[in-house]
């Protein structure tokens, strides 16, 4: 695909924002065009938080596109903000964990993923938005795992550095959301 | 004089505040005047990170006309000062932008352009076209450059400076918050090197040597005792103004020479319409771009080319026609339909514009 098209959404304090940093950061590392818009308001915590992503292979146009190729809906607010991103060829991936419904969109593939209980019962409620890292990296497959490790130690490096646990930490939630990917049987 | 730091080409990876930033050390300003409003404040961020290497000078001042008058202040001192804003800062700036331009002062300013009316949204908007253009109690004798990404607020922003101390009217970078706080790659580079030389930073006031022998006073003047004294300077301005027009527009056309559908949009809405004018080709529209780049003054005879070449424009503005209507006045005579695609203090997207097209080709079969 000569460009994705990525739509991230959550609850504001997700880390919605952050998530969205390293995997373009590791897009642009990695020698392709990238493009990310964070969509803001006035509040410093709570409401919805958007951020609108491409990783393409050729220059790009449009800051804002109109639907996504991987739409991410981490809440039920994101869900009800971001079904006019969803077309039919939409991979769309939501949290069983954190949502109270299924998205009802018409796309390719859904998705549903437990980041939030997994981080909370076996890694870090920390760790939530680095699973969800995890689950774009393996559902957009356009950059390699390496190029997110090292994208994560230019963000992270100093605690990393001081907490090398912290590493090992993150590295298990990059992978166990990649299986989550792989485990829902959806080819992507 | 302040320190240079980009010397040799350097992609980096960066917000366009951050852009905007270094472009103004890059173009050799001395001195940032500012308020904070989102969404421009990175720009006062990235400036103050620098100062410890650039020996630059920044000042936080109490408000909007505090900070466009004390950029008006600095320059008189005989400093390459700029500011930026944005939305209702953008507003009760016009008073000291006014000024500016009556006493054709080299006033650089940045705006990135949010919702309105009034706070609106922090986030993004083309709203501020009519007003960066001809707000205040005056003429318009501003010149205003409308960019669509980051490569451009780094080239628009050195040229600014010198084209403001150049021709000595109010010169503006108009951008928006999503060119403010996306992020994209971009090539950073000593002016020199592209052959660009930097307009020098004169004094305006207390300049060295005598009066009368050495150089002539310094008279700038805000007052005028008679209507016909004002009018006659004002006359000089218009005619310094329309001889510079020639010099200094700019444009961009994309597959414009044969489009039987012509899309007029500036800024980053102008990026929207090249992917869609890439999509309509595929499918078998001839549809074409022509992006003014200066939106002030605007270059009125490529424009009519384009629109006299064409059967049918589209204007299509993240407004309610800002652009358009002065775009119209400059077509009168040309009898091309139109039509608008219109998203008020909302992005205007690919798939938007790949739609409205479609069905104005559609129209434009039947003939």
């Amino acid at each position: 695909m000569a460009r994705t098209k990525i739509v991230l959404a959550g609850e504001g304090g997700q880390g919605v924002q952050s998530v969205a940093k390293i995997l373009v950061e590791a897009g642009y590392e990695a020698g392709k065009q990238v493009l990310y818009i964070p969509n803001f308001g006035v509040e410093q915590r709570g409401g919805v938080s958007i951020a609108f992503c491409q990783i393409a292979d050729e220059t790009i146009g449009e800051p804002r596109f109109s639907k996504g190729n991987i739409v991410i809906m981490l809440s039920d607010r994101a869900i009800d903000r971001c079904a006019t991103y969803v077309d039919e060829n939409s991979i769309v991936v939501y949290d069983t964990s954190v949502c109270t419904k299924k998205p009802e969109v018409k796309c390719k593939e859904i998705i549903g993923v437990d980041a939030n209980k997994i981080a909370n019962e076996k890694l870090s409620a920390r760790v939530f938005n680095i699973i969800i890292l995890g689950v774009l990296l393996a559902a957009t497959n356009v950059l390699k795992l390496d190029d997110i490790k090292n994208a994560m130690e230019k963000a992270l490096g100093k605690k990393f550095d001081a907490k090398p646990e912290l590493r090992d930490l993150n590295y298990q939630a990059l992978e166990m959301g990649m299986e989550m990917v792989s485990n829902s049987g959806v080819a992507v | 004089m302040v320190n240079k730091l980009i010397k040799e080409d350097t992609k980096m990876f960066l917000t366009g505040n951050e852009v905007l930033a270094y472009a103004a050390n890059s173009a050799e300003a001395e001195f940032m005047y500012g308020y904070p409003i989102t969404p421009q404040n990175e720009i006062m961020h990235t400036w103050c990170k620098l100062l410890p290497k650039t020996e630059a000078g920044f000042l936080q001042t109490e408000d909007e006309i505090s900070a466009g008058f004390s950029t008006i202040g600095g320059i008189l001192a005989g400093k390459r000062a700029f500011t930026a804003t944005a939305g209702p800062g953008n507003v009760i700036m016009q008073d000291a932008q006014s000024m500016a331009e009556m006493m054709r002062i080299p006033f650089v300013c940045a705006v990135m352009q949010r919702g309105g009316p009034s706070t609106a949204t922090v986030i993004y908007a083309q709203q501020e076209t009519r007003l960066t253009c001809f707000g205040g109690n005056g003429e318009g004798f501003r010149i205003v450059y409308s960019t669509a990404g980051h490569q451009d607020l780094y080239d628009y922003m050195i040229k600014a400076f010198n084209t403001a101390w150049k021709y000595r009217f109010p010169t503006y970078i108009l951008a928006d918050g999503y060119q403010g706080k996306m992020r994209e790659p971009v090539t950073l580079y000593d002016p020199a090197s592209r052959g660009i030389t930097m307009v020098p930073t004169e004094r305006f006031l207390l300049a060295d040597g005598e009066i009368g022998v050495d150089r002539k006073s310094a008279h700038l003047r805000n007052t005028y005792n008679m209507e016909d004294e004002l009018m006659e300077v004002l006359e000089g301005y218009k005619a310094d103004y329309e001889k510079m027009s020639e010099e200094v527009q700019e444009w961009e056309e994309y597959k414009a020479e044969d489009a039987e559908i012509l899309v007029i949009a500036h800024g980053i809405v102008a990026r929207s319409a090249r992917t869609a004018i890439d999509e309509l080709r595929e499918k078998g529209i001839k549809a074409g771009l022509f992006r003014p780049i200066t939106i002030r003054p605007l270059a009125v005879k490529p424009l009519r080319e384009a629109v006299q070449r064409a059967k049918r424009i589209l204007f299509t503005e993240s407004a309610n026609g800002q652009l358009a209507q002065m775009v119209l006045e400059k077509l009168y005579g040309l009898t091309t339909p139109y039509d608008t695609l219109f998203k008020m203090g909302v992005g205007v997207t690919g798939d938007d514009i790949v739609n409205k097209v479609e069905s104005m080709a559609l129209a434009v079969n039947r003939g």
